[in-house]
């Protein structure tokens, strides 16, 4: 192998900052991709990464700081230049036509032309050259749609080789491959590196970025914590470079209660992805669900709430046996759900926030048959009022600011008095003032005798506000903690498999 | 100023001004359009439309569409006739026998779209061609001649001066006003229309409304059906046909969103007059029936331009 990782990089990233609707997501974040080297990204959901990516391919213009290619700035890297600059991404979401071929999505934008007329012939051998690259057997004229999704994946990755990169930005690739394509992928990434490509790794799997990558930059709340070589650095190291903030004062004191009366215990339970998950709950408790992102804590949620299609082996809630058959039944029984997509999930966004308020309750407030103005009146306003939801109540919801609009999705169960709250990532988009405002609420709920599920991408918010926590992993519950063994470490450890404490030589780390 | 674009951010009460106007610039300029008679019997053509429209509302409000309509009219005018028994000197066992049947023809247009997830667009345009192949078997293309009392009376008289058909009308508006603002299954509908994922996550259910949607736009199109055979004497393959587009017109002129969530029954009224009146004039106007289709699609093109335009979101 030629080191060429002293070379100038050829493609940087300098003090770049970027925010959302007044959220900053990257404060000032520096990184370099130098030729030659497998450079890995690490960092917990919503850290910045598939931001940094954006800024780095040219889909987003940074709002401070600069891009800069062959170590010359670019004023307005727009996707469009920094393809022709030699830059491709593999995203996480596949960007596949599903009707096209294999060789038709591989080659999609950059068809060899002759006469005007795609050249099919050239087309093919190009095509066949990358295909046996990352090893794609398939023929080539096969559509997209009818391949499994790892190989649409491989396709995806020969997309990108196809076109010649000198930067190559990897996007949690391996997250949908088996165990052999991941492999022939880190020979092709080998390869790569070899010639002289620069190539930027995402990726959750510490192993992977142990055996790939040299250098690492860590982010955490949009800052980078670490831009270090990789060598002398174990899995633990890495997930401590992870986690570590301090927490401040955003959460709620614990009350140290005594757990109420069984609300919730599910035995064998299977929805979606999750596969024999064990589940109990008691009146007064919050219990975390933690794990990357998509490892079936949508999927358990939605289960209880009889909302997708579920079975259990044994199943209780609230003193009825059995899971809801629908969302009717599972109101009934006093659990509801606030979804993760308050957009498309938790509201009727044309709708006023009266609308959305009552649309649960509306049956129960009719009388003869009617809607009671009066009572729904009084309801709404008294929702509001001790929510404190900003905004007049005839309005549409989508003109209410991210956090007003979380408490309507909220504050619409409050009337029917629920026994178990199913909350899916209630602080998503959320202002750092609501964020406070919801925990409180939480505390509430629990202290008031429900019981409290909440799903999480934000491993603090489990941290500080649960009693237990089970984190899951490719739909298993992967470790359940409780109490003092509820550690950003022990779930970034369990959500990455990352064994904590034990093994030879790991106790004396901690 | 404000006034004005309240009223234009308003569409019910636009389509409303806008029949105000025609009637007021027709009745001063030409002869007999203003008369009494006349006004009267535009009213009782607009309640044929009026009554379809109703049930084609809720469902386009539910982000729906019902294409039959005109089906459903012609199945009641054809069989009102022929299930009548004669020992019923009412005429009342028909009229439910009849409608029972519209109604059921809802439920399945129903159920197509819940149980078996057909498009409702394709499941009712199926149910359409269906129901028309067998009354050419039923019927066998010949009209029928109604003797049903009750029938007669809805179609025929005048308590007070005013045709039946339009107090019936009146009452179905009353009840459709009800429906989507009074009543919880309106506030429901709408939700389903607007973001069904959302309104299925709070509880509504996305079955048990969808059947009753559809059995509901089956009920009004019988209704209309039954009026239509009242005031014509005469039920034939066909009689139905021009109330599929007429309907869906008046809902989207009343203001009414074609992509569900938004609107209200207050705009398809003065919809279904503002159509009627349109197709009078053109019948003033000496042209062959070609170039009075082509006047009538133009109108409508340019009336929803004025007062039904879709607003963006």
């Amino acid at each position: 192998m030629i080191d060429m990782t002293d070379a100038g990089p050829l493609l940087e990233a300098r003090r770049v900052f970027k925010g959302f609707f007044g959220n900053p997501v990257l404060k000032g974040v520096d990184i370099a991709l130098r030729p030659g080297r497998v450079h890995a990204v690490l960092g917990e959901n919503g850290a910045g990464k598939s931001t940094l990516i954006n800024l780095l391919s040219g889909a987003l213009a940074p709002d401070e700081g600069l891009i800069a290619i062959d170590g010359r700035p670019v004023s307005r890297l727009s996707p469009a230049t920094a393809r022709a600059a030699g830059i491709a991404v593999v995203q996480q979401e596949l960007s596949l036509a599903g009707e096209l071929s294999i060789a038709e999505n591989i080659g999609l934008g950059a068809y060899p032309r002759r006469f005007g007329l795609i050249d099919y012939g050239a087309l093919a051998r190009g095509v066949r050259e990358v295909c046996d690259l990352v090893g794609l057997t398939e023929p080539l004229d096969m559509p997209v749609a009818d391949l499994a999704l790892g190989r649409r994946q491989m396709v995806e990755i020969a997309k990108a080789l196809f076109r010649k990169p000198r930067v190559l930005i990897l996007d949690e690739p391996t997250s949908s491959l088996s165990a052999h394509e991941a492999g022939v992928l880190g020979r092709v990434i080998a390869t790569l590196r070899d010639r002289g490509v620069a190539i930027l790794y995402i990726s959750h799997r510490l192993n992977e970025v142990q055996a790939l990558c040299s250098h690492v930059t860590v982010l955490k709340d949009g800052g980078v914590t670490a831009d270090r070589s990789l060598a002398g650095i174990d899995g633990e190291g890495l997930v401590r470079l992870m986690v570590g903030r301090e927490t401040g004062e955003l959460f709620p004191p614990r009350r140290q209660g005594q757990a109420g009366r069984m609300r919730l215990d599910v035995e064998g339970f299977s929805a979606g992805l999750v596969r024999h998950a064990r589940l109990v709950g008691r009146a007064g408790e919050i219990v975390g669900l933690g794990g990357l992102v998509g490892q079936g804590q949508e999927d358990l949620l939605l289960g209880l709430y009889g909302a997708i299609p579920a079975k259990a082996d044994r199943a209780e809630i609230d003193g009825r046996s059995g899971l809801p058959a629908n969302v009717a039944a599972a109101n009934a029984a006093g659990m509801v759900y606030v979804p993760a997509d308050r957009k498309h999930e938790g509201l009727v966004l044309p709708h006023s926030m009266a609308s959305n308020i009552l649309l649960p309750s509306l049956g129960r407030l009719a009388r003869g048959g009617l809607r009671d103005r009066r009572a729904e009146a009084g309801l709404v306003a008294d929702l509001a009022r001790q929510l404190m939801i900003k905004g007049d109540v005839a309005r549409p919801v989508q003109a209410l600011s991210g956090g007003n609009q979380q408490k309507v999705a909220l504050a619409k169960w409050l009337p029917l008095d629920p026994g178990v709250l199913l909350l899916n990532d209630p602080t998503r988009g959320v202002d750092i003032e609501t964020k406070r405002e919801i925990y409180l609420m939480l505390r509430r709920f629990a202290a008031e005798g429900r019981l409290v599920i909440l799903a999480s991408s934000d491993t603090p918010e489990l941290v500080n506000l649960c009693d237990r926590v089970l984190v899951l992993r490719e739909g298993q519950v992967a470790a359940e903690l409780s109490g003092p063994s509820i550690t950003e470490a022990a779930i970034v450890g369990a959500a990455m498999g990352v064994e904590q404490g034990t093994g030879p030589g790991r106790r004396a780390v901690q | 100023m404000m006034r004005v674009k309240a009223i234009l951010r308003n569409p019910p009460l636009l389509t409303f001004l806008l029949v105000a106007l025609v009637w007021l610039v027709a009745g001063l300029s030409l002869r007999g359009f203003g008369a009494y008679g006349h006004l009267r019997y535009l009213l009782e053509l607009a309640a044929v439309i009026g009554i379809a429209a109703a049930g084609q509302t809720l469902v386009v409000l539910m982000g729906g569409i019902d294409l039959s309509v005109g089906a459903v009219i012609t199945v009641t005018a054809i069989l009102l006739p022929l299930l009548s028994p004669a020992w019923d000197p009412t005429g009342l066992v028909g009229v439910a026998l009849v409608l029972a049947i519209a109604i059921g023809i809802g439920l399945l247009n129903g159920a197509g779209a819940t149980f078996l997830k057909v498009p409702p667009i394709i499941m009712t345009l199926a149910m359409a061609t269906f129901l028309q192949g067998m009354l050419v078997l039923v019927a066998g293309g010949s009209a029928v001649t109604v003797q049903n009392p009750a029938v007669l009376l809805l179609g025929q008289s005048r308590p007070l001066g005013i045709p039946a058909g339009v107090v019936l009308w009146v009452l179905v508006s009353i009840g459709m006003l009800l429906l989507i603002h009074r009543m919880p299954i309106g506030a429901r509908f709408l939700a389903l229309g607007a973001n069904p994922l959302a309104a299925r996550l709070s509880g509504v259910s996305t079955t048990r409304n969808t059947l009753i949607l559809y059995a509901l736009s089956g009920f009004f199109a019988g209704l209309a059906g039954l009026l239509l055979l009242g005031m014509n004497r005469q039920g034939y393959v066909g009689i139905g046909d021009p109330y599929l587009l007429t309907s869906i017109a008046a809902v989207v002129l009343g203001g009414t969103s074609i992509l569900g969530g938004r609107g209200t029954y207050a705009g398809t009224i003065p919809g279904a007059i503002l159509l009627v009146t349109t197709t009078a004039l053109i019948t003033v106007v000496n042209a062959s029936p070609g170039w009075r289709s082509i006047m009538f699609g133009t109108l409508i093109l340019a009336l929803l331009m004025i007062s039904g335009r879709e607003a963006r979101r």
